[in-house]
Parts: structure tokens; sequence; C-alpha cells
């Protein structure tokens, strides 16, 4: 099964969402379309800035990454290699690329028509941009979390299971039972180790038939986060998971965030630098025309950065 | 009162709970609405204007309160520009009602040219002179006097002719140049329904207090009023069908209760019968449960309601799997673009297009090939074939509002596309889909024409035509269970050709068979939206409990 023959129409879909972000202040985009976004300052990119140390084998490993929306260079020659079971935070201003960056990790841009991937993703050695890549495992193992809440209208309890369920892990209904298959029970426990992990469960417990959509918009997502968990990836990418909800929830998510980076390698996009700097092991930052600037601890970057503009971006003086 | 606007805002946020202006313009509204429901009224000869309530006929009553409702407005609006009255009016009464309010002097001013003064070329210079003044007035004057002023002139002046007997209930026009002659019947009746909903307009913006305030409320008023009309237009149509058919349909209904064997049956070892005895219903309607014949002692129209059932179920099992499928394609699968654009256009096309050319190629086409005689199975084909363009528009419509986050995160959490269409896109799209097909049943339930040519021969019979032959049931011989057989290739007849047939075939003033035939199609249809209607509950309902 491959996409790379996707022909739906959500070119414009994609482009909304990775190229024309909202910015509050429009003059800052129309600069940022022109180069750079208005108070960035001019410098010379360095290799050392984005080489990152650090032990073991690399989950994810990137290498000249480029991606192109039509003759837009949204992504340029990206490299960085991505430690297993930690949080890595990508930051950056609006229409920098984290989140096209983000998406090319497992494949999301083959949806998108007008997108063109070109270099190498390595997911623990093993090429992800190759014929032959099975997408539904590719994607099985790298899950994903998007910026809105988008439960399907199902019940709680349904929309937990329905990956597991359509990889034919669970089956229930009525030709099982009959043949004395059912995993009911097999359901039951999955549905609640999920929202356990996704901390969600003791909120709906009582009310795992009703719709998910009468959930709050905290809820929700932490129900997307259990949806993803339920088909237990070793990647969970996700992409700016708090910026829809509002301080209680987003303390939520981010404390589930770290909770999470004991069993799984975290990827999270985020606009807030605070929430950067609470949740995430090391962060990269991209600069205005998808470029990495500098990739390294998180204290690191934050407290002594390598780059004047990383610094600028840091300090608010643009973005 | 809810309306109640801020008379003097400077000083008070809450308004007094009403004034003078209120009450008198309230009234005037109240005596609008019901100048403009007697109107309805007469046109549909519920209440004929000739006809008297209370000693007076109804025209004069129209005449005089059209009158009062055009005085009163005028008067209000003086009163509110001398300052008499409070109110916040704007300083122009705003171009689109003085545009709307010169299109109406612009028709008078036409009229009574035309024909009062009978002026035979010249008519549009008057016509164009009362609708500048019209307009004019409104537009230039401030908008408590011009508005008032403009409509409520209109309304006194109608009034004044009603009432006159100008044109009154033995009033007849015979314009030049249409062959048509307007009785006073009809007349009054649309003056009333004019009149009444430009006075009952006129008079909540004075409710209002003019300014913005007046024109929420007139905007309000305005659009309920057409609404009720509307509502009332519709419950007109299906009343004249009720009135008329009822009798007819229900001619000869007999129904009993009585004591008697339910069942019997012969225990085995056992060489007598046991009957169980028990209360049993016994209904019998003739019109709907016999056909049309000498033995029957009324005609009945059964072969028919079994036709058109048969016809609508054939063509929507033909007809929704196939479009739901092409919608899918087109959606989900198909690259967007020329290919797609050009499939639009001529479902489009086919939609529109009229259904007798369907019907001459089902002629043309499918009689021949399929047993050379008309037939239920060409007739349901050939609605399905109209039915199927429809049905893939709507579904378009439907899946391509289903949102596309639904389909990432099926994607990403590695679920195939098929897969996702299967359990995420369609389920969310059903509802629209189930619309779609409601309204292509109510189109094709009552379709004549491709009917006539491919399905039936004979307009009345007598029997059922049976589609189902022998039941199931087991034999004693290889292999031991016998299928009933289903022969679509018969010919039937059908709701609405009957009723075409019925009317087509001289029967004269006497039309209560074709009365009793329509009400029994207008009831088939609505338990098909019924059903329709449920199942769209139930699609709704799992996806938003």
């Amino acid at each position: 099964m491959s996409e790379s023959t996707q022909t739906r129409d959500d070119a414009q879909h994609g482009d909304e969402q990775t190229t024309t972000p909202a910015t509050s202040d429009p003059s800052a985009y129309e600069d940022a379309s022109a180069g750079t976004t208005a108070g960035e300052t001019d410098e010379q990119l360095r290799e050392e800035w984005t080489q990152y140390a650090f032990e073991g084998e690399p989950k994810l490993s990137v290498e000249d990454l480029d991606v192109f929306y039509g003759d837009d260079h949204a992504i340029q020659s990206v490299s960085m290699d991505i430690p297993r079971n930690s949080v890595t935070a990508l930051i950056g201003p609006s229409g920098c690329g984290k989140s096209t960056f983000l998406r090319s990790l497992n494949r999301m841009n083959d949806r998108i028509k007008s997108a063109r991937v070109e270099g190498s993703v390595e997911l623990d050695g093993q090429e992800i941009y190759q014929d032959g890549v099975d997408l539904v495992e590719l994607r099985k193992r790298v899950g994903m979390v998007f910026q809105a809440p988008n439960p399907f209208p199902k019940s709680i309890r349904d929309n937990v299971s329905y990956g597991p369920r359509k990889h034919g892990e669970i089956r229930t209904g009525l030709v099982p039972r009959l043949l004395g298959r059912d995993d009911s029970g097999a359901e039951d426990d999955l549905v609640e180790r999920s929202l356990r992990q996704a901390a969600l469960y003791d909120e709906v417990k009582d009310r795992l038939d009703d719709n998910a959509l009468g959930l709050s918009g905290g809820q929700q997502q932490r129900l997307c986060i259990a949806r993803c968990l339920a088909v237990d990836p070793e990647v969970i990418l996700m992409d700016e998971p708090a910026s829809a909800l509002d301080p209680i929830a987003t303390s939520k998510i981010e404390d589930l965030i770290e909770d999470l980076a004991e069993d799984y390698t975290v990827v999270v996009v985020t606009h807030n630098m605070q929430q950067a700097a609470r949740i995430s092991d090391q962060t990269a930052v991209f600069l205005t025309g998808g470029e990495l600037v500098e990739y390294d601890d998180t204290d690191k970057i934050f407290e002594n950065p390598e780059s004047q503009r990383v610094e600028d971006y840091i300090t608010g003086k643009f973005g | 009162m809810s309306l109640g606007t801020s008379v003097d805002s400077a000083e008070t946020l809450v308004g007094e709970t009403s004034t003078t202006r209120e009450y008198a313009s309230g009234g005037l509204v109240v005596l609008s609405f019901l100048a403009f429901a007697v109107g309805l009224l007469g046109l549909f000869q519920y209440l004929p204007v000739d006809t008297s309530v209370a000693g007076l006929p109804v025209a004069t009553l129209l005449g005089g309160s059209l009158t009062l409702v055009g005085a009163g407005t005028v008067a209000l609006g003086v009163g509110s520009y001398t300052g008499a009255l409070d109110s916040e009016p704007s300083h122009t009464g705003g171009l689109v009602s003085a545009g709307f309010l010169g299109l109406i002097w612009f028709v008078v001013g036409g009229l009574v040219g035309a024909q009062t003064l009978g002026l035979s070329t010249a008519w549009p210079v008057v016509a164009l002179l009362t609708g500048l003044a019209g307009t004019g007035v409104a537009l230039l004057a401030r908008e408590d006097l011009g508005v008032t002023v403009s409509a409520g002139s209109f309304v006194l002046l109608s009034g004044v002719v009603v009432l006159s007997g100008l044109v009154g209930p033995g009033w007849s026009w015979d314009p030049e140049s249409f062959s048509i002659v307007l009785t006073g019947l009809v007349g009054v009746p649309v003056i009333a329904l004019f009149a009444g909903l430009v006075g009952a307009w006129t008079a909540a913006r004075v409710y209002g207090g003019f300014g913005a305030q007046g024109r929420q409320t007139g905007a309000y008023v305005l659009v309920g009023t057409n609404a009720a009309g509307m509502l009332a237009l519709l419950a007109a149509v299906v009343g004249f069908i009720v009135v008329r058919g009822f009798a007819p349909m229900t001619e000869g209904i007999r129904y009993g209760l009585f004591w008697g064997p339910v069942t019997w049956f012969n225990p085995p070892l056992l060489d007598s019968w046991v009957i169980v005895e028990g209360p049993i219903v016994w209904f019998y309607w003739p019109f709907v449960m016999e056909g049309y014949g000498l033995n029957t002692p009324i005609d009945g129209i059964l072969p028919a309601i079994v036709g058109t059932v048969w016809l609508v179920v054939g063509a929507v099992a033909f007809a929704v799997p196939l479009g739901v499928g092409a919608a899918v394609f087109l959606t989900e699968y198909a690259e967007q673009g020329r290919f797609t654009f050009l499939v639009e256009i001529s479902t489009n096309g086919l939609w529109s297009t009229p259904s007798i050319v369907y019907g001459l190629f089902g002629l043309a086409f499918l009689v021949p090939r399929l047993g050379n005689t008309p037939s239920l199975l060409s007739g349901q084909l050939v609605l399905g074939f109209m039915l199927l363009p429809l049905v893939v528009i709507t579904s378009r419509e439907s899946l391509k509002s289903v949102p596309d986050e639904y389909r990432d995160a099926s994607a990403a959490l590695g679920v195939s596309r098929w897969e996702t269409i299967k359990s995420v896109v369609l389920p969310a799209a059903m509802p629209g889909v189930v619309t779609g097909v409601i309204l292509g049943v109510g189109r094709i339930a009552g379709e004549t024409a491709p009917i006539l040519l491919v399905t039936t021969s004979s307009p009345f019979p007598s029997e059922v035509t049976n589609v189902i032959q022998g039941g199931f049931r087991f034999t004693g011989s290889f292999p031991f269970v016998a299928v009933p057989t289903v022969d679509l290739v018969q010919t039937s007849s059908a709701l609405p050709y009957q009723l075409f047939a019925v009317i087509g075939a001289g029967l004269g003033e006497n039309l209560d068979f074709a009365w009793g035939t329509a009400l029994v199609l207008l009831l088939v249809v609505l338990c098909l939206y019924a059903v329709g209607i449920a199942s769209r509950l139930y699609f709704r309902r799992k996806l938003n409990a």
C-alpha cells in the first residue's frame, strides 16, 4: 500500500497548515515571505551549531532533508539525530517549517499532493524514504498527535480501540463472537491502559460509551494521545498539542509528555518557548526559510545559544 | 414588551415598559397581519370575500382595516416627526426600503395610468412619476416621515380602493392583450395580501421606534409574515387535496372485533384438531385493499400502490449503491481536475434532464432488451437512472464536508485509506447521503412520464402484479427447499400514472377517484419520507450522541 500515488486534493489544506500560519503580526509574515522575519539579523549558519552529541544510537536520524511545496522550498537541507526515550522540542517562528519537518518523520507529507521530499530519514537505521516502505507499519511505529484535537465522532471506547481494531489486533462484533474469538476483554484492557497512560481514565471511566465530541478540548486532546498510544508506537510526534488549550489543560498535557518520554521517543513542535524549556531534553531551533539553526541541550539553547539569531528569537526580539 | 426599545437611551439603559407609540403600532401590526391572513384564506376560497362576517362583507372589513392601518401609520409617522411621540429616526429611510417603495408606486402608477386613466402609451410616464415620488419621499425625508408617508399612503390607497368598492367582490378586470379575467374574488385578496405585508412591515418599523431597532423589528415582522405565508400556502395545497380526497379514499371502510379461531393444529397421536380461539380484529378498506374491477364493491388502487412501492424500492436499490460508490471514487480517489469537473457537469446536467427523455431512452433501449414488453424492471431502471445523478451530487457534497482532520487522524494511526473511508468518512457523511436519497425518492415516486412509456399497459388493473411468486417452503425432493421466484418483467400500474389516466379518461366533473388517488399518493410519499427521516436521525444520533 503506497500513498506515493496520493491523488486526493488536500494540497490546499496542507499548505495552509504549513506555509501560511496565522501570525498575530501581519507585517511579520509579509517580511517572512520576502526572506527574513522582521527584526531578524543576517548571519552565516555554522555546521557545529547543529551537531548534538549524545550517547547511544539515535532513534531517528535525518540527513540532508529538503521539502518542497511546488516551487516553495519549505525545509532546507536539515540534518539532525533524535535520541530515543527523550523529548525533543522543535521551536521557531511561524512558517519556519517545523510542522513540515515533523510531518516528514512519518511521511504524512505524502498526503499532500504538491509536497516533494528529498533526503533521508532513518528510523532505527532503516530508511523510511525508499521503495517498499509499508506506510501502515511506519505510522504504527511513528504515531502523531495534531494541533487541534480531532477525535472521531464515535464513542470514547471506539476512538481508543480504533487503530488496533483496524489493524486486526482486536476483533469484536458478531462474527468473532460466533466464532468464539471475541476480544472484548482485551479491548477493555487496552482502552483502560491507554486512557490511564494519557491521564484521562479517571475522568471518563463511567462514560466510555459516550460520544467523544462531548469531551472538553483538553480531554479530547488527551483522548487523541490515548488513541495514538493504543497502537503502541515507538515514536510520538506532536504538532503543537497544547496550542488550542487553556493553561490547566496545557499543564496536564505537559506532565503527560514528560511521563511518556520514559517509554517513548517524543518529538514535539511548539510555539511556546517556556513550554519547550519546561518539557524538553533537547531543543532544535528552526528559523525563517526552513533552516535548522541550532540544535543542542535545552538548557544550552535557552541559556547560552551560539547563534545570535537564536538568542534574539529566544529573548523575543522577533518571531 | 420584550422588544422594548430604550426610548431615551441617553438617560436610561432599560426602556420604559411601553409607550403610546408601541401600543398603537403594535395594534396596527396585528391588524395588518389579520388582513394578510384573511387575504390568504380568501384567495383559497376558504373565506371568499363576498361572504359576510358579523353582518359585514369580508371585502368591506378588509378595506376598512387597510384604511385604518394606512391612516394610522401615516399619523404615527407625522406624530413622531413633530415630536409628539418618542422615537429615534435616522435621517433617511434607507436606499433599499426606498427602492422597494418606489417599485410599489411604479406598479400602482402604471395600473392607474393604463387602466383608470386609459392612457394607451403614456402610462410609463405616470408610472415613472409615481415611482420617483415614492422613492423620493422615502429617501429624502427624515425616516419617520418618509417611510410612513410613502408606505402608509400605499396601504391607505389600497384600503380606500377596496372599501369604496372600486375593486370589490363584483369587480372584474379583463386586461387587454391578456386572455385572463381577474375577478374581485381574486383581486381583493391579492390586494389584501400585499398591502397587509407592507402595512405590517411599516407598522413594525414604527413599533421599533425607527432607526436600527426599527429596521430590525420591521425585518423580523416581514420575514416572519413571509414564513407564515409560505407555511399557510403549503398547508392550503395539502388541505385542498385532503378535503377533496378524504371521502373517496375512506369510502366503505369497515372494521370489527369478534371472537373466532386464531389458530388450529393437529397434535401427533391424537385424532382430533385443537382450535385456539381469540379476539380477531377485522379491517376492510376497499380503496387501498382492492383492485379496479366489476367484482369489487368499490374500485380500489391497490395494484397501483404496490407498483409504486416496487418501482421506488427497485430504483433506490439500483441507484444508491452505484451513486454512493461513484461519489466515494470521485471524492476520495480520483484526481481533482478536468475529469471530475466533467463528471460534475454531466451529473448536474443529467439531474435536470426532463423525465420524458429518460422514458424515451427506456422505451427505445431497455424495453426491447428486457422481455420486449413494458415491465416493472424497465421502470425501476429508468427511475434509477434518474435518481443516480442526485445521489452522486449530494453524496459528493456530504463526503467533501467531512473534515480532513478525520482522514489525517486515521492515516496517522496507520489505517489504510479504504478502512478510513469505511469506518470514519462514510458514517460521518451518511446523514447527508440519506437526505439526498429522500429528495430523490420524492421526485421519482411522483414521476408519470417514464412509467407511462416503459412500465404500464392497463391503467386500471384489477390484480396486483405478483412479483414474488411462491413462498419459501420445504419440499419432499432435492434440494428440499423451494425459494420464491421474483418476476420483475411484468407490467404494472403506478399511482401517478393512474392519476393521470383517471384525469385523462374524461370522467367529467366527477374526479373523486382522482382526488382519492392523489391523497393516497401523497400518503405513500410521506411514508417514504418518514422512513428516510428516521434513518437520517439514526445516523445523526450515532455521530452526535
